[in-house]
């Protein structure tokens, strides 16, 4: 008899310990979900990620403010010290193939997808160009130190805030603001502007001008999209 | 003829006329062509100047130029823009909205972040003026109206009133879609100043001004600018007036207070580090003035040297002189041994009392309470001992008076016998004059418990004033079994108020002597009756030796003798008696040193004995300096008391008691 209950016992273990070890991998893994299910807020939950979008929203919102600030100085002090005189007329930005509103009601009257595209857009476009000015400007020794570093950080920022952009539209996306259609599109068109040759064309002073007048642009554009998107926060 | 003749003369006077008339008109044109070509010329208008294009809301703009001359002719002015890269020239769609000299351009016209190239024309008959050419984008030349609906109010709901100022973006300006981003700025002046105070308030809407100066009108002005473009006009000024408020006051009272506060502080602190700590104790709990009685020492019954201790009690030259009073106190026991002694002994046995208590009727005042109540404590702990203690305290405060008041008599009978049975009916007292002592609570006596183990007996003071012996001294027989030795114990026993004999005064001696101190005895009348008559002539007594068994002996000591050896005639003796042994032996009072004896000068006369089995040990210590003793109460708190003469709080809790 000894031998048969000694067999039973362990049998039972052997139901029991996995049984066991399974009850503890639910216990983990209902941990697990749970964790991943705070991570994620439907739309329903309205107070839960609204918040964010907007932290998201004045973080890029803020970005864009800086560079174009940086934009405009650089600007400033090209036309202070190497007076472009006749150039000026014939200014034709590598952008412009890129259809902005250009004026309030028709960038209230756009779609919201269409506005984050063009801002994605406009970002892209001016990404080599940036760093293909502040290699020249670096090489050439056309601007002192503080403006090279201007150049550089500027080059940066436009790379940094296409990204910062992205997640934007991205989180936008999850929930469900914005409809799925945008990122195909965007590379798209953003990688023709970019190829196209035009901007190599550019002189150093109309790329300036192009260029705070599109970050100009950018951050209208992300202002009004914050104030249709979350109005209730500075808006 | 006559016609003829008139009619050519009207015909020469019309041509000269006509000359005439021509010769004006040709002098007046002349003169008027001659008066233009002097004074105005007429010219191509000049060109306009200044083109300055503003816009209020980045949606429309308008431009205004400053005409140049116009050259005396009507000129007409026109503006031509041209949109960035594009050849299109269009002309000022509204020369009128905006005023004169003024183009306005609408929504439908303007376009952002576009390029226009505005170039204003001058016309007039002669010719035309081109200024030069403006460019300018819209989006850099945002001008907002002023901020609106400016409000300032008075918060007055601390004590410090302050100014909200409130205002609202210009009404154009589409801030809620963030169309257009704005930053406000604010400034703020009193009503009779020049210079304004700037505030830059961001973007916020409300700001709070605080330090305002009561009772006074304040001037507010706010104006905005987007975040690239030209600041607004000031607003229109606001005004608000302080109402009068009080808060400095309160300030500042709050201020004296604190540093009020600080000095005294400080001041405290010095004062604290310059008085002692020492000093401090006492000036904050000021020891209690104990029993100026000394006793026995405490360290020389230790040692057991009992010819030091029994010396400490006898006066060299005894009977003293009326000049030697002052020189030392003596304590002296009375002894009395008639025949009946025994008998007394064994009936004092049976008599309450033991030792002889002081009255308590009044505390001596200059001691202080404590030696009122180390009798207390004395007869609490041990009956019979506690008496002789008191008694002894007694003395010993006794021989602190002493020298203080040299007319006081210097013996003093302090010890009686201590009777350390209870008999509830004899209560004796011990009265001593307040001078010298401070008198016991009445009380003790009856609660003390005497172990009638000990065996004591009773001091045959009571019974002995002998009216007729001068110095009464307690004397043995021979026959008591103890040995005598050669140390003569003197001990005086100043007996006072016995009932059945007056002798009060009937002791020139001891009056003399016991000026101030009575030892007052009451006991049964049969007690007394029985000791009465049993007083005899007392003699000396040596003490031989303590025995083990709390016993003195004793030894006759022929009057007069003195041991001149043992005894100091310079220092003051004390001791007290416990008991008296059937054997009409002195046990001398004694206590247990606690070693606590402050105070104590020991000269080379101390004498302890060392503790009997009993554990008592009496200890004389001839202090000439001090009038303290230390002798060792049975209270403990005696000896720090006559140490130091007072009672110190501090170290009454450690001295052992029994």
């Amino acid at each position: 008899m000894a031998p048969i209950y000694n067999t039973s016992r362990h049998l039972k273990a052997l139901y029991i310990s996995p049984l066991f070890v399974a009850l503890v991998c639910l216990a983990f893994c209902s941990r697990l979900s749970r964790m991943k299910a705070a991570s994620i807020c439907t739309n329903s939950q309205t107070g839960c990620h609204f918040l964010s979008l907007a932290n998201l929203f004045d973080r890029v919102i803020h970005h864009s403010a800086r560079m174009h600030g940086i934009s405009n100085d650089l600007h400033s002090e090209f036309e202070l010290y190497f007076l472009p005189s006749k150039n000026r007329v014939s200014r034709n930005c590598h952008t412009s193939t890129i259809l902005t509103p250009n004026g309030k009601e028709n960038a209230q009257r756009i779609a919201r997808e269409e506005l984050t595209e063009v801002i994605l857009k406009l970002l892209l476009a001016w990404r080599d160009p940036l760093w293909h000015f502040h290699q020249n400007m670096a090489r050439h020794h056309k601007f002192n130190n503080l403006s090279s570093n201007k150049s550089l950080e500027m080059s940066e920022m436009v790379h940094e805030l296409r990204k910062g952009v992205q997640k934007v539209a991205e989180k936008m996306q999850m929930l469900g603001i914005i409809s799925n259609s945008l990122g195909t599109l965007g590379s798209r068109e953003a990688l023709l502007a970019s190829d196209s040759p035009e901007w190599r064309l550019m002189n150093d002073y109309n790329l300036l001008y192009c260029f705070r007048r599109d970050s100009n642009k950018i951050q209208n554009y992300l202002k009004i999209l914050k104030c249709r998107i979350v109005p209730e926060h500075g808006c | 003829m006559r016609l003829e003749m008139s009619s050519n003369r009207q015909q020469r006077l019309c041509v000269a006329m006509m000359r005439n008339v021509g010769g004006v008109i040709v002098l007046s044109l002349l003169l008027v062509f001659v008066q233009l070509a002097a004074g105005e010329s007429f010219s191509p208008p000049g060109t306009p100047k200044n083109i300055i294009c503003r816009s209020p809301e980045k949606e429309t703009f308008t431009c205004w130029w400053e005409p140049g001359s116009d050259g005396g002719l009507p000129t007409t002015y026109a503006l031509y823009y041209r949109k960035e890269n594009s050849d299109t020239v269009y002309e000022c769609p509204d020369y009128k909205t905006a005023g004169k000299n003024s183009c306005f351009f609408n929504k439908n016209d303007t376009s952002i972040w576009v390029t226009y190239n505005i170039t204003v024309v001058a016309t007039n008959a002669l010719g035309r003026a081109f200024s030069d050419p403006v460019e300018i984008d819209v989006v850099y030349i945002v001008m907002p109206n002023p901020p609106e609906e400016v409000t300032v109010t008075v918060i007055e709901d601390t004590n410090w009133p302050f100014l909200r100022v409130s205002w609202e973006p210009p009404e154009k300006a589409d801030t809620r879609s963030g169309w257009i981003t704005l930053i406000y700025e604010l400034r703020i002046k009193l009503e009779n100043e020049d210079e304004w105070e700037v505030h830059p308030a961001g973007q916020q809407k409300v700001f709070n001004i605080f330090s305002l100066r009561p009772d006074s009108t304040y001037h507010v002005q706010v104006r905005c600018k987007p975040d690239h473009g030209f600041w607004s006009e000031w607003s229109g000024t606001t005004f608000v007036k302080v109402p009068d408020y009080f808060p400095r006051e309160r300030s500042m009272w709050i201020l004296i207070a604190v540093f009020a506060a600080f000095i005294i502080l400080t001041f405290t602190f010095i004062w604290l580090s310059y008085m002692k700590i020492h000093n401090l104790k006492h000036y904050v709990l000021p020891p209690v003035p104990g029993p100026k009685i000394k006793g026995f020492d405490k360290k020389a019954l230790k040692n057991g040297k009992f010819e030091d201790i029994f010396s400490s009690l006898v006066v060299s030259d005894f009977p003293p002189t009326t000049s030697n009073y002052e020189d030392f106190i003596v304590e002296n026991l009375e002894v009395f041994v008639p025949e009946e002694q025994e008998l007394i002994m064994e009936d004092s046995k049976d008599l309450q009392d033991d030792s002889i208590k002081s009255e308590n009727s009044t505390c001596d005042n200059d001691s202080g309470r404590g030696s009122c109540d180390s009798h207390t404590l004395l007869i609490d702990k041990g009956g019979g001992d506690k008496e002789e203690a008191l008694q002894s305290d007694q003395e010993g405060s006794q021989d602190e008076r002493v020298p203080t008041s040299p007319e006081e008599v210097m013996e003093e009978d302090l010890l009686a016998c201590c009777d350390e049975k209870n008999s509830p009916d004899i209560s004796e007292k011990v009265k001593f004059t307040p001078s010298l002592i401070s008198p016991l609570p009445r009380y003790n006596l009856m609660n003390q418990p005497n172990p009638p183990e000990i065996g004591k007996k009773h001091c045959l003071s009571d019974s002995l004033l002998n009216p007729d012996s001068l110095p009464s001294y307690f004397t043995q027989p021979p026959s008591t079994k103890n040995d005598f030795r050669s140390n003569p114990w003197e001990c005086n026993f100043n007996h006072k108020q016995h009932p059945l004999h007056p002798q009060t005064t009937g002791k020139e001696h001891l009056q003399v002597q016991n000026e101030i101190s009575w030892v007052h005895v009451d006991r049964t009348e049969a007690s007394l009756g029985v000791q009465a008559p049993s007083v005899r002539s007392t003699e000396y007594v040596e003490v031989q030796r303590v025995s083990g068994g709390n016993m003195v002996l004793l030894h006759p000591v022929s009057a007069g003798q003195e041991n001149s050896g043992t005894m100091s005639h310079q220092t003051e003796h004390y001791s007290r008696v416990k008991t008296v042994n059937n054997d009409s032996g002195l046990l001398l009072l004694q206590k247990e040193s606690t070693g606590e004896e402050m105070g104590i000068c020991l000269s080379e006369e101390e004498v302890e004995s060392r503790a009997t089995s009993n554990g008592y040990t009496a200890s004389i210590t001839p202090t000439s300096e001090k009038p303290m003793v230390g002798i060792n109460s049975t209270l403990p708190i005696l000896d720090d008391r006559m140490a130091s003469g007072y009672v110190d709080t501090a170290t009454m809790f450690g001295l052992p008691t029994y």
